[in-house]
This record gives structure tokens, sequence and C-alpha cells, in this order.
């Protein structure tokens, strides 16, 4: 447990460039800037780890890294997403509160290997303390001369900007994110093109997640095999899991993949004030929900969550005990996503609220029968029909709600009241 | 051009490898729905309506923005591209109000037609829909933003064709709303594409509110008259009224766009100045009289003041550069035959041996492709919306574009340098440029270029003409009046020909290059306007003509014209009083889209149209009245049928081109303040001052002299005064000892009425 992002976590000051040097912080870079190292020889250690985003799509970095077109003449960017919105995750503001030194030196690595010399780190509007820090740790990272122009006498370039966002979920979509930093709003691109073809500012651009940034200097020191060993297959390393809702100390656990859920929840302290549990969302809001028995039997890793029916996304771990009120939780999540979507293309812009507005009537006791079937038929029509994943985002809990719970919205429309709570 | 092959809906079809996928089904007829693609502009690909079923992708993707490669098996008909189109459609229908039955769109809507094939005939949505207020966006547009469906054309047309983007997306999700960011509403000149843009009733014509429904009107193709590119669009009428103007489509003149002063001019046909009877002139009294009446008339003055008396030479023809091509070619056809060989059109200028025969050698779709531009004394976004979109598109591509005018003017894209210089300088600065241009090209210096002195502007300019690959020189209307008018033409003339530039003459503009084709300049020894004005006249023919907007000296017009032994017979579209005080005879003729007619335009595209409504109760087509004319003079080969004769004989005959003489004076120096006198863009033409809607509009609005302190202080003049009849305005943007008059006459037409 808290073998890469969270190594120091229980040190004095594990923030500060100290401690983080203390514990072999900075090495990779210094032995890229001393020209030990070769882009090449980075992307095949990062292929042996096993290292996929931490983000949410689960892409391999590696793979990713060797997208880039690092030969091709003008700017490239690296940019670190930080924009951590998905209801149910809180990862990567401990990164950038307990170990912000990870973040840049994995963005600087990034940043050589694909020949970018610019990186923005795009941080949450409502991450004031990670902002600060963040913003602290650039500073010594500046004073040290670990970042700048021909560093340490090297020929290498780096340069980190801080990007504070102005809260809107969306911008945590990567093109999104592209377009905010540029100073637009935060409308999600169509692609192709991708990002590492056109991205910022019409520049080649690899976007990465702030955990995947902050593994990247540990599987460097400590080999990728290493790091594969700690997973499974197909799912390497550790990860970080958010586990929130009816548990007893809800937190951040960096586990290794593969570890089985109810290990999980034991380490949060086990279900709050002895209840049972009821449901499990596991990677964060936009994945479907499971019921207590098939998620007591999973595994937290890509395929073992998948199997299970849902996803391993950003490893935000939400826990639901018997009181909980499905029908409420679902129009909790449906406003979330009316509240939040970008309203630039049509089926999540209209379907988003008609979803809600659904669900609000059967709320208020106006529901009918038929409106369950409305509501699967609209969430289908959203459903891979948008510009971004946003609209599935929406549509994946209704599915999944209506499939797992569906007495409790019969019953809600039937009685006008909750099947839980009465 | 196809170097692929992609199955479409199992037919195999060409591609360019890259291209996006509707361009193929358009190319192909394959209907695919869509709303937020349009061909002049970016992609947006957020209306999904065009979603079809691409082999091997696990979602449907949006044609719009797919690129097509080898082999793609497209389905644009089967179960899951007809479902997403569906579910679109839907999505687009709980919020839109449906309220067709009220909806000036309503017939011509692209949502509707869609609805018919892709919507449900009972909506499953039984929450509240959405209302959104609206915002008055001026007096061309109507809003009704209930109706948007959010798909941008409109923001997007302002933002990459207009190069103002006053249309914008607020808020989020839902509440997002298209909507103006000022309340001063939309002010680009082209802002009349929006409606057309628009694939719903968002945004819908004012003046045309509630008039009709499109289904009731016919539509004419035809062809704009206000500028040098005779922009082609469709004229749409009921009972022989037009009703609305819209663009037509023709990329080799205006693409699919027009100017706003082409699509509302048309309301100044109705206004009630509007001259419908031919009337005489007995004992100083005028009398409404039949057509045979008034001809006889025409022709037995004409013959008893002129012709009996062997005084063609003392009979002149004056023409404004409005009328048609049939117009300009018989009126001159007539004078030369009864041996009058005083005919002219070039009545605002004051210097004749100027810019008017200046050569323009570019073509509109080269100019969207220079690198280099140099405007001398234009305000080309006002003056020729559509050139200058094409010069933005240049500067999009990279070009770059230097200005030499006497202020500041509004471009719609950055400037290189815009080159603030005093009317009396310019010579001097485009003297230097040639200079400093011959110089580099180590050419020997004529004369009259030893003493010049060639400062930094200069120098700049010449070194980006030199290092341009496709550069132009635009020579605009603000030299017309300047005292070194023809210096100017002819310094831009070697400027052009030492650079290897092109040049294109905006100083004209209407159909003066029609004009010019057929001759209508003096012929033989003939005298031109400004002679004929201070000669001793027996008679003149004037065609649409009025003076106290016409001509650059009022007073010697009416002088010219009034006497008592001198017959004046006008041919007039609207009534004048001035005209009426001159006038012995006065004939209704048809104003624009009322007769057949020809426009040259600066392609030098022979554009032929017919009329699109008859002229309203006894007004005819002057072409017409010409002819009859012509014959009661018993004059041989006036027998035309219609007016396509007449063009067909004009295109039988050489190109009669007025020469222009190269003359380079720079020691005439003219001191102190000078006046440049320009009509505001929307009163330039006699229908345009009638047109009530482009009157109410901020560009309709703009009549004042501009001036800066130091000129103001010279002349005695403070911001309350009106200098030559227009509102003083004292701004440091106008260059040193100049007064930049854009004056708007339609403001006296309103206080008359």
């Amino acid at each position: 447990m808290n073998e890469a992002c969270f190594k120091n976590l229980t040190k004095d000051q594990c923030y500060s460039l100290k401690t983080y040097e203390a514990s072999g912080g900075y090495s990779v870079w210094r032995k890229i800037l001393k020209g030990e190292l070769t882009p090449e020889h980075i992307i095949d250690e990062l292929k042996a780890s096993g290292l996929r985003g931490r983000g949410g799509a689960g892409f391999p970095t590696g793979l990713k890294w060797s997208f880039m077109p690092r030969h091709s003449d003008g700017q490239k960017y690296v940019v670190c997403n930080s924009d951590e919105g998905e209801p149910g995750t809180c990862k990567d503001r401990d990164i950038l509160r307990f170990n912000p030194h990870a973040v840049i030196e994995g963005m600087a690595i990034g940043g050589f290997v694909m020949n970018a010399s610019v990186g923005y780190n795009y941080i949450r509007g409502e991450f004031m303390e990670p902002f600060y820090r963040f913003e602290d740790a650039l500073k010594e990272a500046y004073e040290a001369e670990l970042l700048g122009q021909n560093i340490n006498k090297s020929s290498v370039n780096f340069d980190l900007y801080t990007h504070l966002g102005a809260g809107s979920y969306i911008c945590g979509e990567e093109t999104a994110l592209l377009e905010s930093i540029e100073g637009k709003k935060g409308h999600p691109r169509f692609k192709p093109p991708f990002p590492a073809n056109v991205g910022l500012f019409g520049k080649p651009t690899t976007i990465n997640n702030t955990e995947s940034f902050a593994s990247v200097p540990e599987i460097l020191s400590r080999g990728g095999q290493w790091f594969a060993d700690i997973g499974v297959e197909n799912s390497g390393g550790c990860k970080l899991f958010s586990v929130s809702g009816h548990v007893k100390s809800p937190a951040n656990f960096e586990v290794p993949m593969g570890t089985p859920f109810k290990d999980l929840l034991k380490m949060a302290g086990g279900m709050r004030d002895g209840a049972k549990l009821k449901a499990v969302i596991p990677g964060g809001s936009s994945t479907p929900v499971l019921t207590a028995e098939v998620a007591m039997t999973m595994t937290m890793d890509y395929d073992g969550i998948e199997k299970a029916g849902s996803m391993l996304g950003a490893g935000s771990v939400i826990i639901m005990d018997e009181s909980t009120c499905m029908v409420k939780v679902l129009t909790r999540l449906a406003h979330f996503y009316y509240d939040e979507s970008c309203g630039q293309c049509t089926p999540c812009r209209e379907g988003t609220g008609w979803l809600y507005r659904i669900l609000k009537r059967m709320i208020d006791g106006n529901g009918k029968q038929c409106d369950i079937d409305l509501l699967l038929g609209v969430q289908g029509k959203i459903m891979g029909n948008t510009i971004c994943a946003l609209g599935d985002a929406a549509a994946t809990p209704v599915e999944s709600f209506l499939r797992n719970f569906r007495p409790e919205f019969e019953y809600y429309i039937e009685y006008g009241k909750s099947m839980v709570k009465g | 051009m196809a170097d692929i092959e992609i199955e479409i809906d199992g037919k195999m079809v060409g591609a360019k490898a890259g291209e996006m996928l509707i361009t193929v089904t358009d190319r192909e007829g394959v209907s695919v729905p869509r709303f937020c693609y349009h061909k002049k502009l970016s992609v947006a690909a957020s209306c999904r309506m065009c979603l079809v079923d691409v082999e091997g992708a696990p979602k449907p993707q949006p044609a719009c923005s797919t690129p097509v490669n080898e082999g793609m098996k497209v389905y644009t008909q089967n179960g899951k591209a007809k479902a997403s189109q569906k579910a679109v459609m839907e999505f687009l229908l709980i919020n839109h109000p449906l309220d067709c039955p009220i909806c000036d769109q309503g017939g011509e809507c692209e949502l509707q037609d869609v609805a018919v094939e892709y919507g449900s005939d009972v909506s499953r949505f039984s929450e509240g829909k959405r209302i959104v207020p609206d915002s008055d966006i001026g007096a061309l547009i109507q809003t009704d933003m209930t109706r948007c469906i959010h798909c941008t054309r409109c923001v997007r047309f302002g933002l990459e064709i207009a190069g103002m983007m006053e249309m914008g997306g607020t808020g989020r999700g839902e509440h997002l709303k298209i909507e103006p960011f000022l309340k001063d509403g939309i002010q680009s000149e082209l802002s009349g594409n929006m409606i057309d843009v628009c694939p719903v009733g968002a945004l819908t014509s004012k003046p045309f509110r509630y008039e009709l429904r499109s289904w009731q009107m016919h539509s004419m193709p035809s062809v704009a008259r206000h500028d040098l590119v005779g922009s082609n669009l469709f004229v749409q009428t009921y009972k022989g009224k037009v009703k609305r103007v819209v663009s037509a489509d023709n990329d080799w003149v205006n693409e699919t766009w027009i100017s706003d002063r082409d699509r509302f001019s048309y309301e100044g046909l109705t206004h009630e100045n509007r001259l419908l009877e031919p009337q005489i002139k007995v004992q100083g009294q005028w009398k409404q009289v039949s057509w045979k009446v008034a001809l006889n008339y025409a022709i037995k003055g004409l013959n008893s003041h002129v012709l009996k008396h062997q005084k063609a030479n003392q009979l002149g023809g004056l023409a404004s550069s409005t009328a048609t091509m049939e117009e300009l070619y018989l009126l001159k056809k007539i004078l030369t035959e009864v041996g009058c060989d005083n005919i002219d059109h070039r009545l605002n200028v004051k210097n004749l041996n100027n810019t008017i025969a200046f050569d323009s050698n570019i073509k509109l779709d080269a100019l969207e492709k220079i690198d280099y531009a140099l405007i001398v004394g234009a305000n080309i976004r006002l003056e020729q919306p559509m050139i200058n979109h094409r010069l933005r598109k240049a500067t999009k591509k990279g070009a770059d574009v230097d200005a030499l005018n006497v202020m500041t003017f509004d471009f719609n894209y950055p400037l290189n340098t815009q080159n603030i210089t005093a009317p009396n300088k310019i010579a001097s600065t485009l003297a230097g440029v040639l200079k400093s241009i011959m110089t580099s090209n180590v050419q020997e210096l004529p004369d009259y270029l030893a003493n010049v002195e060639v400062d930094e502007v200069a120098n700049n300019i010449a070194s980006k003409l030199l290092n341009s690959n496709s550069s132009v020189i635009i020579l605009g209307e603000h030299i017309v009046n300047n005292e070194d008018a023809s210096t100017i033409a002819s310094l831009i003339t070697q400027i052009a020909h030492n650079a290897n530039s092109k040049t294109l003459n905006l100083s004209i503009t209407a159909n003066t290059i029609a004009a010019n084709l057929v001759g209508f300049v003096p012929q033989n020894s003939g005298m031109d306007v400004n002679t004929m004005l201070a000669f001793d006249m027996r008679g003149f023919i004037l065609l649409d003509i009025y003076p106290q907007y016409d001509f650059h000296d009022l007073d010697a017009a009416v002088k010219a014209f009034t006497p008592e032994d001198t017959f004046v017979i006008s041919l007039n579209s609207f009534k004048d009083d001035i005209v009426a005080g001159y006038s012995d005879v006065i004939l209704p003729i048809a104003s624009i889209y009322e007769t057949s007619g020809t426009q040259l335009n600066i392609n030098n595209d022979m554009q032929s149209y017919m009329a699109a409504v008859k002229a309203p109760d006894e007004v005819k087509p002057a072409w017409k009245v010409l002819k009859v004319m012509a014959d009661l003079l018993e004059l041989p080969g006036f027998h035309y049928a219609d007016s396509t004769q007449v063009v067909a004989e004009i295109s039988h005959q050489s190109y009669v081109k007025h020469i222009h003489d190269e003359c380079i004076n720079l020691t005439s120096k003219h001191n102190g303040v000078s006046t440049i006198w320009q009509s505001s863009p929307y009163s330039i033409d006699v229908v345009l001052r009638h047109s009530s809607a482009l009157q109410k509009t901020k560009i309709g609005q703009i009549n004042s002299a501009c001036m800066n302190p130091a000129s103001a202080e010279t002349l005695g003049l403070s911001a309350n005064d009106k200098y030559l009849g227009v509102p003083v305005v004292i701004t440091s943007t106008v260059a040193d000892d100049c007064v930049f008059i854009n004056a708007n006459h339609a403001t006296h037409i309103q206080e008359q009425v």
C-alpha cells in the first residue's frame, strides 16, 4: 500500500522538495538532464509497466506518449488534467496537496519524451489549497533549477504553468480543457483531429491525468517491471481509490490493482453503523452502479470491474447502504449532468434536462409507470450520439439504476413515496 | 480528382481522401439531414443530425466531420443511422415551440422539412418547454430565439465571414442562449446573411415580417445594382410587388452572400416618392398627361429647341451610372444619331482627367489569393462590402493589407499599417513608393521623381510590394475629387507596373464599367459634363439624375438646366423638386427589378437579368421609352423587340475605351483644408435613399463631417456646428488639412416627407 503517488504520505512536510528529493525524487529527471536516458527507453519502460491512464478512460500511457509526432517541427505541449470533477473522486486533489513534485517531475519527463518544452497543469477551480501547494512546489523547482530554459546547463527546456479552472465539470474533458486554457468556453472539440495532432493552440499535445504523471517518476526509477508486478494482468501497478459514502473512514487508498473490493471496504473501516451494503458505484458517478452481491465478489482492476458490469473509471468508489433511496440518488445525479452539460450538442443539451425533469416529477409524486420506459428511451437516444463522453456519462447511471433497482422506481411511482425511506 | 473509392449505401463512389463525408454525399445526391453544417462555414458537428453508420465504428459518426478513407463503408439509411437521426430530431423538437402557423420561416424551414421525414407525430415530452427572451438586434433582423436550435451558424457567420462576432452563445447546457453581446444590436454590413443561414425561424427578415408565406411568392433570379460586384440574388414577388430579396449562389461572383444594401434596397420601390405618371410643364404648371402626349411634347420640344436649328452641338446627354447597360447604350445611340457628341456619366467628378478609366485587372476569385494589398482612399468595408469580403479571406490566409487613407476606418481584419495621410500628401507618398521601388530595381529615375523625398511609410509599402508574389493596389472613391486624382492614378499605374502588381479601381461603382464599355463619354470633340454645364446649352436628355446628390457642383448644374430656352427631358424613377424645377418633360421610368437589363461587374461578367415585376402605374422601362423616342425622331436602327437584342448589338461592337492620359504633376500643391465628399453607404443611389429599414441601421445613420481639432480651428467650427449642411464631428483620427464628409442624403428625403 502507498507505494507510488503516496509513498511519502506519512512523512513530515511530505509535499516539500526536500522530502521528495530525500526519497529519490527528481533522480530520473536529473539523469535526463545529464543525457543518460532516451525517450525511447522511457516509452519502453512505461509500456512494460502496464500504466494505464488514471483519468477514467484507461488508455495505456506509454502508447499514448509514443503517438506524439516528437520529431515534427514547431511547438508541442504536455498538459496535466487536474480538473478532478467526477462526483466521488478526490485523489488528484491529494496528490497535488501531498506530492506535487511527482506531478512536476512526471510532466517534465513527459515534456522531454514528447519534445514539448511547455506544460500546463489545469487545476480544478475549487481546488484552492492544492493550487497554492502546486504553485509553491513549482517555485521550489524553478529555484532549484529543475525547470526553465537550458536547465542545469543542459540543452533541455521545460517551462510549466498552472491554469486554474473556473468551476466547470466539462473542462475535465480533455479537449474542453484545451479550449479553456486557450481562453474560450469549455466546449469539447469533435474528433478527429485528435490532440496528438491538433491540440492546444493547434499544436500537438498530450494530456494525461495527475495520477498518471505522478506515477511516472517512481516507475522509471524502480523499473517498469516492478510496477507491473504490483498489479495484475492488464492492470499494472497500484492505483488510488477514493472511497466515500456510508463507510466508517472515507479516504483515498493507494492499493495494488486487483485488490478485492471487500478488502478495500475493510480499509475504509467497513460499513458505517454496521449497516448493510446496498450498492456500489465503483468508478465515479458516470460508471454503472452495482448491487452489493456483485460488488462483494469483484476485484479492483480494469478487467475485474468490467466483468462485474461496470468500469474502473477514475477509481471513485461510492458506497451506499440499505437506507439509500435509489430514486433520489439517480435524481441527484441527473441534476448534476443537467447542470454541467455544456449545451453544445443536441442530445446532451436537451436530453439531460429531459431526464432530470422526469425524475424530478417522480420525486414530486407525479410519476407515471410509463416514465420508466421513457427514461430508458431517452438515455438510449443520448448514448453514443454526442460529441464528448458527458452524454454517455449522463445516460449510463439511468440505465444501470433502472436495471438493478427497477422495483424501487415502480414503488415510488405507484405510492408517490420512497420504498426505503417511507 | 477522385483518388479513393468508398461505399455509400451499397454504391461505390469516388472521393478525395480526407474530405468530409457530407461533401461526398452531397456531391452524389445522397440525402443526409443536417442543421449546423453549412458549406461556407467551419464544421461544428454539434447538431448531430447528420449521424450515419460507418462500418467498423462503434458509434454513429457525424457525416460533417468524418474524413473519408479508402474502402470506407457508410450506411445513411440503415437502422442504426435512422435511429440516431430520429433521436436527434426528437431532442431538437422537445423544446422547440412548434409555432409553425405563426412563424415566418414556415414553408422554407429546414427543421420543418427534416421533421416531416424524421419526426414523430406525437411528442413524448410532457414537461414545460423552454422560453428564451428576445433582444432587439436592429431594423433588419427579427429574432424569435425560443425557436433557436443552437446550430451556431449565425455565430460562425459573424466570426468567420462578417469578421465581427456579434452573436454568441452565453450560458451552458439547456440555458445556452444565442444572443448578441452588445445591446446596440447587429452592425455588420453583411448581417442579413444570418437570416439566410438560420435554418429555423429564430432569425427572420424584419421588413418582411408577417407579410407572406414563401410558397405564395414567385422567385426571379436577378442581379444587385448597388456595387461593382453585381451579386446574384432572387427577387421574390407577390401580385406584382417585390416582397423580399434573398441571395443566390454564384461562387464566381458573390459565393452565397449578399450585402445588406443589396438585400433590403427593394423597400425603396414602394416609397411614396415614386414617380408614377408622365408629366409636362405648360406655362410653368405641371400637368399629368398620357405617354403619347408626353412623348410628343418631348420630341416637339427637342425639335423646336435644338434639332430644327441644327444645334445638336448644343444638346447634351447625361446619365446616372446606376442605369442599365442597355439604357446607356440606347441613349448614346440616339444622341450620336441626331449628331450630338456631348455625352457623359461622370457627374460628380471635378477633375475629369482622373481615375475613372483607371484599369482593373484582377478578378474576384484572384483577390482572395493575393498576399499583399495597398488600399488608397477607400472605406472599403462599407463602400464595397463584397469585395472587402474577398480581401478579408486573403488576410485570413495571411495576406498583409496597408491603407493610405485620410482617416481611420473600421476594418474587419487587422491592417498591417493604417497610414493617415492628408489629401495633398497622398501623391507625394505614392511618388516616394515609386521612387523607392525604382531605386531598389536599379532603374533610371524619371525627372519628376528627382526631388521626391522617400519617407518611412513609402519605404515600408515599397518593400511590401517588392517582396510580394501577388499584390494588388486598390484605388478608392475618396480619390475621385482629390486635386491630385490624375497624378495619383498615374503613379499607381507606374508603381503597379514596376512592382508587378495588379490594380483594382474602386473609385467607380454601380454600372460605370458598362458606361465605359458602351462609350457613354464625349464622342469625337464633344463636350464633357463640366464643359456642358458651363456652356450655353439648348437642350438636355437626363437619365435618372438627381442633381443635389449626383453633381459635385449643384449650383452649376441647376444653372445650366434652368434657362427658359433650354429644353430638358428628364427620365426619372423618383419624384424630385429640383428636377421638377428645371425640366420640361418628366418621364417615369422603371427602377431596379422592374426592368430587364445588364450589369457589367468588376470581373467583366455581363450579367443580364429579366424584370421581376412590372413597373407600377404608368411607369415604363427606360430602354423602351428610349426606343420609342428614337422611333418618334424617325431614327434608323431601333427595331428592338426586347432588350436582349440591344445587348447582342453591344456585344458585336468593339470595346469602346475611354483613354486616360498619363500625367504626373507633383508640383501642383493644393493648400488649406480639402474636403472629401462621400455619400454614406446607404445613400449612394435613389433607391437606397428611399429604403426605410436600411436608413434606420447604424450604417444608414452615418452623417458626419469629420475633421481633426486643428482643421476645426482653421475653419472656425465646433462640435455643434454643421459644415456644408452636415453635422461636424471633431476627431483626431482624421489627417491634417482634411474634412471627410460621409453624408446621408436620405435625411433630406425624410425631412421632406
